[in-house]
């Protein structure tokens, strides 16, 4: 299981398209950082929460596509044709699909750590600032469940038709110019420049309402459960 | 011939696929994007409205699905598995250029579709003040260009990977970039223009040159990537750098793609558009240069051609000085950036001159060493491309020069005399102007201009005198109509498409409403040359300026869209209205901005009174929901602001990034501060009354003449306050 899980991480993370993807995605998120995070959102800091997650939720579009393109390595025509091999294999097609799926989860996870560590060495060449800590709460709760959901319904799209992952990959640009629920707002980036104003005090320490909490939790469930559902599918 | 032959069959297959059909479809209806969720240009003119920000919206979303085409249309071989077939039967390099000419003639069927769809559409909606020229030049270059730019990245990330997901995400990274967070740079922002308005009334040529600029810039630098990319089409079963070295062995294949990737960089650095003024708006060391001691300059004339065909000035300024120091002295003056001063003699002798690569708010420095002999007369030939302020590079268009409209302000009409005090008759001026017949002339001064000759060209020579330094001039297709307010003459200029607008709009009862107000409230108004004051509508600005004698109007204080509005009335002219106003405040009194408080100048009490003459006009509420709410927004925004809070934290940044902060923030103390603060004076001095009496009485006081200016703290004597009772540490009501 554990050499399949690193066969497959193998797979995913070295090949010319992480070779690729991983500095477009570094300097993208460079240039997000030195023209709009540096003048920090809501009267906060550029290194505080709020501003951190903005940065997260521009950057999020682009680590939707990245985790959705890991997908059509298991999804596309040719993994299709190469599974008539796989599954003559000696080893659970479910156990399999369970390692393929933490193989695209460590891939989101490497993507959204270089995401985090982009900004981290942003704040520590600029400000000197290295209290990371207080980032990682805002870092769980904008990427996790949008991630998740990412896999989850990207695996599940895929399985139906190879061709759905790609323009599921438009999702988080529509939700950022088309209007979307309050309680989405980590969606489209409103939540950071908005909910802390509402908030009593200057630097407000970060915090979510129960309606954004239950949008990210239910979609990080409907991600899980999509997950599981593909690869059960598998595994049959 | 081949490669002919086979983009038309490559052009005839792409048009029989269904995906290429869809892409044409949405190309047709993205311009609607424009009417409703994508609006970057936020002019309010008609074509602001309805023809910029649709071509610039179906430029945008046309150019992500012809370059989503392009990846789907060069990985179609290599998806179904038939490049090995394929390669053996066409050279891919030929192929490669076949697809590229096909999908660009697949775009230019998509934009001219486009552009037969929504012309009935725009000019529907434009109305009256409809220009063909500006509907054929916004499409092709807002929305049209954007297409092949495109095309061309996509397949350029194409060629280079040879996968396309990886083409993908470099294209999307590519678009996204220019999107967010290369939109407010006008050179790098490719895929969406930075165009904030398009004028109604007069012509737009400007604009159009800076993002045709733009865009040549990226087709060249894009084109030269592209033939780059064309070189590492992989072939023989090699990789990229066998493919690269195998394709490169015809030299002139690398030449074209490095000299278009040169030319791109040339035309990036060398852009004739933005000049390079400091961006440190506080420093002024150009009005620090100390005066040439013991010179006076006694006259000066100037012949000005503009060349409305290409957007360029060319003129020869002369300029009589006595020197009385009895040795060599140097004169320095102000020059727009882009011009070139080609000679300059002195007492009709060739004289050696500099011109400083160092510029200063729109302008660089010549200077010239004047001989000791008491009379010197200095002739300056120059000419060019007038350069816009860097610090609105965003928002340009003002420098508009063309047979319909223009606009040359103090250095770009002549070479401004900057250290030189003039003898007893002031800087007597003399200024000659040869334009188009059809065009009007309008110094923005109190002088008229007169016709002085008609040339058989269709030109004709205009000639004014008035006393500056520098000077303002407008020309275009004006009307003019005499307003009696005030106990004086307004003289009012407006363009001739705009005449059925301001009409309907009850302009002149409008500005008679104003100048009515300011006389009731704060008393007449008095010129030095007679009882008139010119009121010039300009082309689109934003925002405009006065001298004595003249005040400007912004063409967006009147359109047709304000006519529908009915929360501001049949007229909104509120631009017209503060520059109105600067004829009391600012001009009428002159204030001293270097008394101490950087909070003080002509604009606190001019935004105050158009704060009170807007409520007059159209009620308490909306100028309370559109003045004070907004300055206390901003001067909320302000003082929260995180680098204002925590000053040692901008230290830290790059000076560059720390003026843009700072820049941003500097109009807010006094634009909303000042007013905030004198409304919170006219509370505590007992209500607008008792505060119209004040204002009355500090604008009809005797003036010192060697100090003429109104204080901070003859304010606040006025008001029987000091500076501590106008802190805003509490809410401001009305």
């Amino acid at each position: 299981m554990t050499k399949i899980f690193r066969y497959e991480c193998r797979r995913l993370l070295w090949n010319k398209f992480f070779a690729g993807f991983l500095p477009v995605f570094l300097f993208y998120g460079w240039q997000v950082l030195s023209h709009m995070t540096i003048r920090g959102v809501a009267h906060t800091a550029p290194f505080s929460p709020w501003s951190y997650g903005d940065y997260l939720g521009r950057m999020l579009p682009l680590l939707w596509i990245g985790s959705l393109f890991f997908l059509t390595f298991f999804t596309s025509g040719r993994a299709r044709r190469a599974a008539a091999l796989t599954d003559a294999a000696p080893i659970s097609p479910g156990r399999y699909a369970l390692a393929r799926c933490a193989a695209a989860l460590a891939g989101t996870a490497l993507l959204a750590l270089a995401c985090a560590g982009g900004a981290a060495a942003f704040y520590g060449y600029y400000f000197g600032w290295r209290q990371w800590g207080g980032l990682l709460l805002p870092s769980l709760a904008t990427l996790v469940p949008p991630l998740v959901f990412a896999l989850g319904s990207g695996w599940f799209l895929g399985r139906l038709r190879a061709w759905l992952v790609y323009p599921w990959m438009l999702l988080p640009l529509l939700c950022r110019v088309l209007p979307i629920p309050e309680a989405l707002g980590l969606w489209n980036g409103t939540f950071f420049t908005e909910y802390p104003l509402t908030l009593n005090g200057l630097d407000p320490v970060f915090s979510l309402p129960a309606a954004v909490i239950a949008a990210q939790v239910l979609l990080c469930l409907a991600g899980a459960a999509l997950l599981a559902v593909s690869v059960a599918e598998g595994s049959q | 011939m081949k490669i002919l032959r086979m983009f038309f069959l490559e052009l005839k297959r792409l048009l029989q696929s269904r995906l290429t059909w869809l892409t044409v479809l949405l190309t047709v209806l993205s311009p609607a994007a424009g009417l409703t969720f994508f609006c970057p240009a936020t002019a309010s003119t008609m074509h602001s409205v309805y023809l910029a920000n649709p071509a610039m919206a179906g430029g945008a979303a046309a150019g992500i699905l012809f370059g989503l085409l392009s990846i789907y249309e060069l990985d179609r071989v290599s998806r179904s598995r038939m490049d090995m077939l394929m390669n053996a039967a066409v050279s891919p390099m030929s192929m490669a250029l076949a697809r590229l000419m096909a999908l660009l003639a697949a775009a230019a069927a998509a934009l001219a579709l486009t552009m037969l769809v929504w012309l009935p559409v725009t000019w529907q909606l434009v109305g009256a003040v409809f220009s063909g020229t500006d509907y054929v030049l916004a499409y092709l270059l807002f929305m049209g260009l954007a297409l092949p730019l495109a095309v061309l990245a996509a397949a350029s990330a194409c060629q280079f990977t040879h996968r396309a997901d990886l083409s993908l995400v470099l294209f999307a990274a590519f678009a996204g970039l220019s999107l967010t967070v290369w939109a407010g740079n006008w050179q790098l922002c490719w895929l969406n223009p930075c165009v904030w308005a398009l004028s109604d009334d007069f012509t737009n040529f400007r604009i159009f040159r800076s993002v045709a600029y733009m865009r040549l810039t990226w087709l060249a630098a894009l084109a030269g990537l592209w033939a780059a990319s064309w070189l590492c089409i992989r072939q023989y079963g090699k990789g990229l750098l066998g493919s690269l070295a195998r394709s490169a062995r015809r030299i002139y294949r690398p030449a074209v793609a490095l000299a278009l990737l040169a030319a791109a960089s040339a035309a990036y650095v060398a852009q004739p558009f933005v000049d390079h003024s400091n961006p440190d708006l506080t420093v002024m060391d150009f009005y620090e240069i100390p005066y040439a001691e013991g010179v006076v300059c006694t006259g000066r004339s100037a012949q000005v051609f503009p060349d409305t065909d290409a957007g360029t000035v060319a003129g020869r300024a002369v300029y009589q000085f006595q020197n009385a120091s009895g040795r060599e002295q140097t004169a320095a003056f102000g020059v727009t950036p882009g011009y070139t001063v080609s000679s300059v003699r002195i007492n009709e002798e060739e004289a050696p001159f500099q011109v400083s690569s160092y510029q200063e708010f729109n302008e660089a420095m010549l200077e010239i060493t004047l001989p000791a002999e008491a009379q010197a007369e200095v002739a300056v030939e120059y000419g060019g491309f007038p350069q816009e302020s860097r610090s609105t590079s965003t928002m340009q268009g003002h420098a508009e020069i063309s047979a319909g409209y223009l606009c040359l302000e103090n250095a770009s009409l002549a070479p401004r005399l900057m250290n030189v005090l003039p003898d007893e008759g002031m800087y007597p001026a003399v200024i000659e102007i040869t334009l188009p017949v059809s065009m009007t002339v309008i110094p923005f001064c109190s002088s008229e201009a007169e016709l002085a000759a008609v040339h058989e060209d269709g030109t004709a020579t205009w000639r004014y005198r008035y006393n500056s330094t520098g000077g303002i001039l407008y020309a275009g297709d004006y009307i003019r109509e005499d307003i009696e307010a005030g106990g004086i003459t307004i003289e009012l200029y407006y363009g001739r498409k705009h005449q059925e607008v301001m009409e309907a709009a009850g302009a002149v009862e409008a500005v008679k409403a104003v100048a009515d107000y300011c006389t009731e409230h704060y008393g007449a108004l008095s010129f030095g040359t007679g009882e008139t004051l010119k009121l010039i509508q300009s082309r689109t600005a934003g925002g405009g300026y006065a001298v004595d004698g003249a005040s400007l109007l912004d063409e967006a204080d009147f359109t047709a869209a304000n006519l529908n509005d009915s929360g501001k009335g049949a007229a909104a002219g509120e631009v017209m209205i503060h520059e109105l106003v600067h004829q009391w405040w600012g001009l009428g009194n002159m204030f001293d901005t270097g008394d101490g408080s950087e909070l003080w100048s002509a604009e606190g009490l001019t935004v105050y009174t158009t704060y009170r003459i807007v409520k007059e006009l159209y009620g308490e509420e909306y100028a309370r929901k559109n003045y004070v709410e907004q300055w206390r927004r901003a001067v909320d925004d302000y003082y929260l602001d995180f680098y204002v809070r925590h000053p040692e934290y901008l230290e830290m940044l790059p000076e560059e990034r720390q003026l843009e902060i700072t820049n941003n923030l500097m109009y807010v103390r006094q634009y909303c501060e000042m007013p905030l603060k004198i409304l919170k004076a006219e509370r505590l001095v007992g209500g607008e009354e008792a505060m119209d009496r004040i204002l009355n009485g500090l604008f009809n006081r005797e003036l010192d003449p060697m100090y003429p200016y109104l204080t901070y703290q003859e304010f606040l004597d006025a008001c029987g306050l000091d500076g501590e009772d106008l802190n805003l540490d509490e809410n401001i009501s009305i």
